[in-house]
């Protein structure tokens, strides 16, 4: 391995050791909320509403379930990681090494991703044995995860950045995230919604997100495949840049 | 070569609080300099802007010949530093903190594992290797701070205020560590409040007041610029407190006798 492949390894490993120490509450705790989630609208009110769209109640869910674990992880893991290191002062280790901006980016980056990766695969996989959840479409739900992912580790790493206290990333993800993942339609159809509640839910940029992914699980959709993707591959890149921008800037990292 | 050449360096904060005002500075290889001033002179702003942590607004730097600023990736692998707060990573060991350290250099794996033990030996850790750092005591911290500067062999080490709210103890046991550092070849930057400890260990002195270097030299060099006995009256006499000189303390009549 060359030096940067060295340097650049360690990054990634540091972030991804950083949540494994304490997988209770980064792994274990958000795998018990999903199942909650399962269990309260899945099981309970599955069994009042049956079918969605000709879809079981449960499996129409589910999608939604592992987007939300997925981004609400990557999201979190940043953030956290990286206020947690400037408050420290830990990161100036990171900072004063030979390491370059994207070199930085990337592994905060992926370490996020990692750790809502392993939420989602695991939730996946529970599921495919409990209820038995297709993949349908395996080309849209691959993209999709992934853009999903990095998307939200991106958003996790620019709170992370521009964070000056902990209750600036918990704003962020308490009054931001969580009311757009939860209006997103993870557990209903927007079509389903009286208006203007329908029309409004199409400016929630995660219910596009949401219908990719379980358009790549169970094949249902309410919005256009091929434009979503591209909208999120061109939000998942622009905002990358943006980061990469702040970094190269020393942003709230570099006196 | 210079093992590091300051040049008219300038750094002023977004607040428009102007902490470097062209700082030229200029170290041997081999050579312990020393930098003293008193707080809020720019001590710490001089080695941010050294090590990457601050972006200067004018001037260079360079770092046996690597440009520290704009391309200074060769310029901070050759640069250790030891902050003047203990800045560890409270989720890593003691043996984590330097491993992980030397892989942000891009030191092999054997090479790390073999560097770590060797530096958990030296500063007397290996007992306290695999636990976190936040439950370490305050010298141990001292010490494994100054173990990961030195951990990918860095041809300066940079020691902001090292000794600082230490003990007598491991104030010297420091001493003696910077001592052997530099002898085999490490290049060191010290700042430090201690003025005896820049006479113990400093070959060369600057003075740093106000964003700038008021004068530079020698112990002797700087006592005779400012016409006093020592350097720690040089030093009063740079901050304008003369009248604190251990020569104006009068003597009560045990201590006269004794």
């Amino acid at each position: 391995m060359s030096a940067a492949q060295i340097r650049f390894a360690t990054l990634w490993r540091r972030e991804c050791n950083r949540f494994l120490k304490i997988k209770k509450q980064t792994i274990g705790a958000p795998m018990l909320e999903t199942f909650l989630y399962i269990t309260i609208f899945g099981a309970a009110l599955g069994s009042r509403i049956k079918h969605l769209h000709g879809i079981d109640y449960v499996l129409f869910v589910i999608p939604g379930l592992i987007m939300m674990a997925f981004s609400t992880n990557a999201f979190s893991n940043n953030s956290s990681s990286i206020l947690q290191q400037k408050f420290q002062g830990a990161i100036q280790d990171q900072l004063s090494s030979p390491a370059s901006p994207l070199e930085l980016l990337l592994a905060f980056s992926l370490g996020g991703f990692m750790r809502g990766l392993t939420v989602a695969v695991l939730t996946f996989v529970v599921s495919v044995i409990l209820v038995g959840l297709p993949v349908e479409h395996v080309l849209v739900l691959v993209p999709s995860l992934f853009l999903v992912g990095f998307f939200f580790s991106q958003l996790g790493v620019l709170i992370g950045v521009r964070a000056e206290q902990f209750d600036d990333v918990a704003f962020a993800q308490t009054f931001v995230l969580q009311p757009l993942i939860f209006l997103g339609g993870v557990f209903y159809s927007a079509a389903l919604l009286p208006q203007p509640w329908e029309t409004l839910t199409r400016f929630d940029p995660i219910f596009y997100m949401i219908n990719l992914v379980r358009y790549g699980f169970v094949g249902f959709t309410e919005v256009s495949i091929a434009l979503s993707l591209l909208a999120l591959t061109a939000a998942t890149t622009a905002l990358f840049l943006f980061n990469l921008r702040l970094f190269s800037r020393g942003y709230r990292l570099r006196a | 070569m210079k093992a590091l050449a300051i040049n008219n360096l300038e750094k002023r904060y977004p607040t428009g609080v102007e902490a470097l005002r062209g700082v030229s500075i200029d170290i041997e290889p081999g050579a312990i300099y020393g930098l003293l001033g008193p707080n809020g002179a720019g001590k710490s702003t001089l080695i941010h802007c050294t090590t990457g942590l601050a972006q200067p607004t004018g001037g260079s730097i360079e770092i046996f010949g690597h440009d520290a600023i704009g391309n200074y990736a060769e310029a901070r692998q050759a640069v250790g530093l030891a902050p003047q707060e203990p800045n560890l990573d409270w989720f890593l060991t003691a043996a984590e903190t330097l491993d992980y350290h030397a892989g942000y250099f891009g030191m092999p794996k054997r090479e790390r594992r073999e560097r770590v033990e060797e530096l958990l030996e030296t500063f007397s850790l290996t007992e306290k290797r695999d636990e976190r750092t936040r439950t370490l005591s305050g010298g141990m911290k001292r010490r494994l701070i100054l173990a990961r500067a030195i951990m990918h062999r860095p041809r300066l080490l940079i020691l902001d205020e090292p000794t600082a709210g230490v003990d007598v103890e491991l104030r010297l046991e420091l001493w003696h560590y910077v001592q052997k550092i530099n002898q085999e070849g490490t290049t060191i930057l010290l700042t430090t409040h201690y003025l005896e400890e820049a006479e113990q260990l400093c070959d060369r002195i600057a003075f740093i007041a106000d964003g700038q270097i008021v004068a530079e030299g020698t112990s002797p060099e700087l006592a005779a610029r400012f016409d006093v006995p020592n350097l720690e009256d040089a030093y009063l006499a740079l901050v304008g407190r003369k009248e604190l000189s251990r020569s104006h303390i009068e003597l009560t009549p045990d201590e006269v006798e004794a």
